[in-house]
């Protein structure tokens, strides 16, 4: 039979204080509550006393202000006997200059606005793409007038097809180049001279960047090293006064350097003039040229005097018999000024005309050749680096140009083609705004004053 | 505290402001240029409800201590701490756009996540853990009286053997002067009762039966005896000391029965109502190792719970203060 026992004999087993007793449990809690926190407390008391100001910064600075991670009342401005000591614009300012975007723009925002700081090591200055569109998703409201497209949300998102090619009404569209370039024949294989090899041209024999050594495939050395006459202005067409600027120097390999006669013509579209002399004529301006021939042909007859008599190549009449030539003799100052006219014409009819656009003028007047005006920047209001994309095939892109004939065509490749690379997600390129877009305008940029000092920022480290 | 039918309204309440709140989350998710921040106005409207949360929970210890409070059911607050407390993690997410940020404040969402976590755990332990402790602890006692329950039974055991076998030279316990329930005089040996009395229910049921005679005392000669005092000192007493031990063939109940039975083949019948006295002693001491194991389960993870949540709330007064500032 199992033991008997009463509830009184199992009561009795019971101390009353039993409660009051600490248990190792009960002890171990009693001092762990009481020390984590003190711990906790210690902690933020030491930071303090140590002056360190970094444990309650939410997340490390960006790349661009890593060096002020210690120096929190750079940005942090105390107000004078005041609790708050918030980032604020001005402390922005003390450094950098912010330009604003627009004379029209109806609200200016704060600086963190765009520029989030405490994110990481993220490009600050690399804005999210939904700041931009806080306005320009309903431009319209603000700029009723507005000529800019109203309701852009992002690059994939009602952006509109670049106003080079011609979509934006108000907008000059399109090329007016006065050169004459057929791309598609210089895209075959074509012949070197008249009874030259075939060659295939590449983009980068006449394409390069500006700051990029040309290649010197079709260059003649002696056109090269030539002084012209004419200036940038002839040949290249001025950057529109609205574009904006970025905020650092271009490096020259952003765009692409308008193509030289000297560096990429030459070898083949030879300038020559007459049969007497090997050379061509300089690639130049009209009055440089007629100057060339005058003083070519007065030193070939000085050698030459016997070529002042000329005689013609015997004619036929109809019925095959020989007129005998008649022997005409020149004057020095008649055989020069005959065979200028010959050269001349043949400059100005043909040869010049092949690329140019003349204006030739009766009456024996030297033509006028039209400014070339070749544009450098498709985009005012954008930048593209052409250096960033330099790993792709230039007709990756710029496909039309395997079939262009005429120069006014406009081979800048359409939005759609930058869609393809750029957009959102992991695994395509980065598709922000920023990425083509400047929001200060820095050509209005003004300097600051330098606030720090090497040892001031040594001081917490 | 088991999670049952009664905690249907808190966790739809839970449920229907953590749905208002990610929607709230979503939209300015969507609204916000630069992602959620805690310092914009939805961010510290999110931090302040969390540590408002976080404020109450930690309540739950203040309404324990000082239980003459008369603000609420104790159960009312802990479904309160349960929930909300639960709550309080994805609403500080929400407040922090679910960045971690700097040092304090990754130290802040580790802690919140730990004591969140901790207290998932230990509420789960407090739901499951009391029917095991019920159905495997019948003779369960109070936890800090264990140790001396346990001395207690020794000395039964001690004197059951010792009437069987002459005496062993056990040393007796002082008489505490401690109070003790029941009063402090023992009263008279009570009969056993019709039914045995091994759980408190059943004492309970019981505690009206009739008075018992006093068990007979029966005496074994050596060696009739050897086999029982051989077992007791070397092997019951052993366990009866440190019944925590597993390898003890006793810690186990088919290990032991199986050990008693062989003694009772040895020892003559009239030895036999002892050595179920001692069998049951035996039982009691298994069932308080059990309970002591349980009880570590049931508690053991307040050590994590409670000074985490003090730290918590401590730093995150320190938080709240500085992000004010900066």
């Amino acid at each position: 039979m199992a033991r008997a026992r009463t509830t009184k004999e199992l009561a009795q087993r019971i101390d009353l204080n039993y409660f009051k007793r600490p248990t190792p449990l009960k002890h171990a809690k009693f001092w762990l509550s009481l020390g984590v926190p003190l711990l906790a407390l210690l902690w933020i008391v030491g930071r303090g006393i140590s002056s360190d100001r970094r444990i309650y910064s939410s997340g490390s600075l960006s790349r661009a202000h890593a060096v002020l991670e210690n120096e929190c009342a750079a940005c942090h401005l105390r107000q004078a006997g005041g609790f708050s000591a918030k980032a604020a614009d001005r402390a922005c300012l003390d450094c950098h200059d912010g330009p604003r975007h627009h004379a029209s723009q109806i609200a200016s925002p704060l600086c963190a606005t765009c520029h989030a700081e405490h994110r990481g090591r993220v490009p600050i200055a690399a804005a999210s793409e939904d700041v931009c569109a806080t306005c320009h998703a309903t431009l319209r409201n603000s700029q009723p007038d507005t000529r800019y497209a109203a309701r852009i949300h992002s690059l994939l998102d009602g952006h509109p097809e670049f106003a080079a090619l011609g979509q934006i009404t108000d907008l000059p569209a399109g090329d007016s180049p006065t050169i004459k370039l057929n791309h598609s024949i210089h895209m075959k294989p074509i012949r070197r001279g008249p009874n030259g090899i075939l060659v295939n041209l590449e983009c980068g024999n006449c394409h390069r960047a500006t700051s990029i050594e040309a290649d010197l495939t079709y260059s003649d050395a002696k056109y090269r090293a030539a002084a012209v006459s004419y200036n940038v202005g002839d040949e290249i067409l001025p950057v529109r006064a609205d574009s904006l600027r970025g905020p650092k120097p271009i490096t020259g390999r952003e765009l692409m350097a308008p193509v030289k006669f000297a560096n990429a013509c030459a070898a083949c579209h030879l300038l020559t003039f007459d049969k007497r002399f090997d050379e061509g004529v300089p690639h130049d301006k009209p009055e440089v040229v007629h100057s060339f021939l005058l003083e070519k042909f007065q030193q070939y007859i000085a050698a030459h005097p016997s070529e002042l008599r000329v005689t013609p190549d015997p004619t036929e009449e109809l019925g095959g018999k020989l007129i005998p030539p008649r022997v005409r003799v020149f004057t020095v100052s008649e055989w020069v000024t005959e065979r200028i006219g010959d050269a001349e014409e043949l400059l100005w009819r043909k040869t010049c005309k092949q690329c140019h656009t003349l204006t030739i003028s009766p009456g024996g007047a030297l033509p006028q050749v039209a400014h070339a005006n070749i544009k450098t920047q498709w985009m005012p209001h954008a930048k593209f680096d052409h250096d960033a994309h330099r790993g792709f095939s230039c007709v990756n892109c710029h496909a039309k140009a395997l079939t262009s004939t005429e120069a006014s065509d406009i081979l800048l490749p359409g939005i759609a083609i930058c869609k393809t690379c750029h957009g959102p997600g992991p695994g395509r390129a980065d598709a922000r705004c920023s990425e083509c877009h400047t929001y200060h305008d820095w050509s209005k940029r003004k300097e600051v004053t330098p606030k720090f000092t090497l040892p001031a920022l040594r001081t917490d480290q | 505290m088991r999670i049952d039918r009664t905690h249907r309204a808190w966790a739809i309440a839970t449920f229907a402001v953590l749905a208002a709140s990610t929607i709230v989350y979503l939209l300015d998710v969507l609204n916000a240029p630069q992602g959620p921040r805690g310092g914009s106005v939805v961010g510290l409207l999110f931090g302040i409800i969390g540590f408002g949360l976080m404020i109450f929970a930690a309540l739950l210890g203040a309404r324990k201590r000082v239980s003459t409070w008369r603000l609420g059911r104790a159960q009312a607050w802990m479904r309160g701490h349960l929930w909300l407390g639960l709550l309080a993690l994805p609403i500080i997410l929400f407040h922090g756009g679910f960045h971690f940020g700097g040092t304090l404040t990754r130290v802040l969402m580790w802690l919140l996540i730990l004591t969140v976590a901790s207290g998932c755990v230990g509420a789960a332990l407090q739901h499951y853990l009391p029917r095991v402790m019920t159905a495997e602890v019948p003779l369960e006692t109070i936890y800090d009286e264990i140790d001396h329950v346990r001395l207690l039974l020794r000395e039964e055991a001690d004197r059951r053997v010792e009437a069987l076998c002459g005496n062993l030279g056990f040393a007796k316990s002082s008489v505490e002067g401690s109070r003790r329930a029941g009063g402090f005089t023992a009263l008279r040996p009570i009969a056993a009762a019709a039914a045995p009395l091994r759980t408190s229910a059943a004492v309970s049921a019981g505690a009206s039966a009739a008075v018992a005679t006093a068990p007979e005392s029966i005496r074994l000669s050596q060696d009739e005896s050897a086999p029982l005092r051989l077992f007791y000192l070397n092997e019951m007493r052993l366990f009866l000391e440190r019944p925590r031990k597993h390898s003890h063939r006793l810690a186990q109940a088919a290990t032991a029965s199986g050990t008693f039975a062989g003694l009772r083949a040895v020892l003559p019948s009239r030895a036999h109502a002892a050595l179920a006295d001692l069998e049951d002693i035996c039982e009691e001491a298994r069932q308080l190792a059990r309970q002591e194991k349980l009880h570590r389960w049931l508690h053991g993870w307040l050590l994590l719970h409670i000074p985490l949540s003090l730290a918590l709330i401590l730093l995150g007064a320190v938080h709240a203060v500085m992000a004010l500032r900066y």
